[in-house]
């Protein structure tokens, strides 16, 4: 373990040292910080509008950090030729794979607290506050970006970023609208209802990582009244680690196969 | 070391075209020796000595370290590689990065703190040692190539290619090294073309040339005995130079002319004319077969 952690907390110190990560992050905290604006062009509802554009705006900048980092995780260390170094120090493949995996999730972890920091400090500025809703929203949003990078490494084990970029947000397009074409699937029947359904079982449900809206159990979760109880929050965090863990042991299979030419 | 028959065919393209970038090669390296693995760019060097790293896998054949088969992490455990053309993460600086290896090589963390700052030591970088690598030069690079390579204090060191795009103190710096690490008993195994260095360093040398080994064993058996010319340096007397024997060439050297005789000319013979004739003879050098005429003969014939 301990080569699974030097491998790990170097990709976060690569990452830390990224300028354009912070860039990344700069126009994040810009969005979030831009519900303040919007919420005083809105009647009374400033707060729902901070919460709505600032869980948006972690959503939306996780998953394309996830995305970028991702799929240049393993590709750039073939393409830098690092892996040339690394390879043959008494490291097992799928350490490296792990250990690169888990220094990205450490580098999201940080991106999302920050981002999450100042969304609540913006709450606390509207007098408002950072309840338990809120905590259980970012902590689905991480585990949905585990499963973008998953799914983003698992593509960079054999391909090149770009084709890798495009799968990944593919993926992330289709995950979030699986409820919606299930139903489609349903209404259309035949064959073309097991192959909605075929599909919907491999991509990942990321409609459960974002359920505002959605209806749970018998209401509508919403993260300004009543949001998703203790078992929904165990299960997601089960399907989003579980899923994750399946798409990265089938990209250490990948690498450990290839040859470095 | 060992590797017997090894092979590495790739497939390359849409129509999965084969390309063999080696076809058989096979050689023993000795414990405390020095190496060398010679070849023409595009012989297969490489590919071979990333088959021995377990960064590419043999279509045929095998490989072992120390009796442990390539690659596993016992093997590894006990050899330091260092690539054709050094590439680290340049956003760190060296002692960041030995010390990431010493981690990957399992060395504890107070070992690795002193290992790491003598090798930093050892390879002349103390005044660079905060700095990141992507500030270095190439020389800077590859001396913190071969720390790396000797974090693990490794009983078998790998150089692809060590000397290749240095300046001469770079080079016998190189080969200072490598001496160096045999005086330690560590068994050196490199990958180079520059046929002098090989002379000077090498105990045993291995010859591969289109993917094949065509030759393997101590240089002094491999170079033939046999007495190829002779050259005579003479400064012309009174009465000129004498004249020369049938094959024989002259050219003007530094100081007076140098005539190369052929194989089986009478040198005593000569020489014999050179002083009836008033001639200074300044030198007499034999010319035997050297390491850049067997390489030659070899690819000729590969």
């Amino acid at each position: 373990m301990r080569r699974v952690l030097a491998i790990a907390r170097n990709t976060f110190r690569e990452a830390v040292r990224n300028k354009i990560l912070y860039s990344l992050l700069f126009f994040a905290v810009l969005l979030i910080l831009s519900a303040l604006a919007l919420g005083s062009l809105s009647l009374h509802e400033d707060v729902r509008m901070t919460r709505d554009v600032g869980l948006f705006g972690i959503d939306a900048f996780g998953v394309l950090i996830a995305i970028f980092v991702g799929v240049n995780l393993l590709y750039k260390e073939l393409d830098l030729k690092t892996v040339y170094t690394i390879l043959p120090k008494p490291l097992h493949r799928w350490e490296f794979v792990l250990g690169k995996w888990l220094g990205m999730l450490m580098t999201l972890a940080v991106q999302l607290a920050v981002m999450g920091l100042v969304l609540g400090l913006t709450l606390v500025a509207q007098d408002a506050s950072f309840d338990l809703a809120m905590a259980k929203a970012l902590w689905l949003l991480y585990l949905n970006v585990i499963v973008v990078t998953s799914i983003a490494v698992f593509f960079s084990a054999f391909s090149s970023p770009f084709l890798s970029g495009f799968f990944a947000l593919g993926c992330f397009i289709v995950g979030r609208a699986v409820p919606d074409l299930r139903a489609l699937g349903k209404a259309s029947g035949g064959v073309a209802r097991i192959l909605f359904e075929a599909g919907c079982t491999v991509v990942p449900n990321l409609h459960l990582f974002y359920p505002s809206g959605a209806i749970v159990g018998a209401q509508v979760a919403s993260i300004h009244r009543d949001f998703v109880g203790a078992d929904y929050m165990i299960w997601t965090t089960l399907y989003g680690l579980g899923y994750s863990l399946v798409v990265l042991i089938l990209a250490m299979l990948i690498f450990r196969k290839r040859d470095f030419v | 070391m060992r590797a017997d028959a090894l092979a590495k065919t790739f497939r390359l393209g849409f129509f999965r075209k084969r390309v063999e970038a080696v076809r058989d090669v096979g050689f023993d390296v000795n414990r405390g020796e020095v190496f060398g693995f010679l070849g023409p760019n595009g012989a297969g060097k490489t590919t071979t000595l990333k088959m021995l790293m377990g960064l590419v896998f043999p279509t045929r054949g095998r490989a072992e370290v120390f009796g442990l088969p390539v690659p596993s992490l016992a093997a590894k455990r006990r050899l330091g590689y260092l690539p054709e053309t050094p590439y680290f993460y340049d956003y760190l600086s060296p002692e960041e990065f030995l010390d990431l290896v010493g981690a990957l090589s399992d060395v504890p963390p107070v070992e690795r703190r002193k290992r790491r700052d003598r090798l930093i030591s050892r390879v002349g970088l103390d005044h660079a040692r905060g700095r990141p690598l992507r500030k270095f030069s190439k020389g800077m690079l590859q001396r913190v190539g071969i720390a790396q390579a000797l974090m693990g204090e490794p009983e078998l060191v790998v150089f692809d290619e060590p000397m290749t795009g240095l300046d001469p103190v770079g080079r016998k710096e190189i080969r200072d090294l490598i001496l160096e690490l045999r005086a330690e008993g560590r068994t050196v195994f490199y990958s180079t073309h520059i046929l002098t260095d090989v002379e000077l360093t090498c105990d045993r040398v291995a010859m591969v040339f289109a993917g094949t080994i065509r030759s393997v064993g101590p240089l002094g058996e491999l170079l033939s005995a046999r007495l190829l010319s002779t050259e005579v340096c003479l400064r012309p007397g009174a009465q000129g130079l004498p004249p020369l024997p049938a094959g024989a060439s002259q050219h003007r050297a530094v100081e007076g002319v140098a005539v190369n005789l052929p194989e089986g000319t009478d040198v005593d013979a000569f020489l014999s004319a050179a002083l009836a004739v008033g001639a200074h003879v300044l030198s007499v050098s034999s010319h035997k077969e050297s390491l850049e005429d067997l390489f030659i003969r070899e690819a000729a014939q590969a």
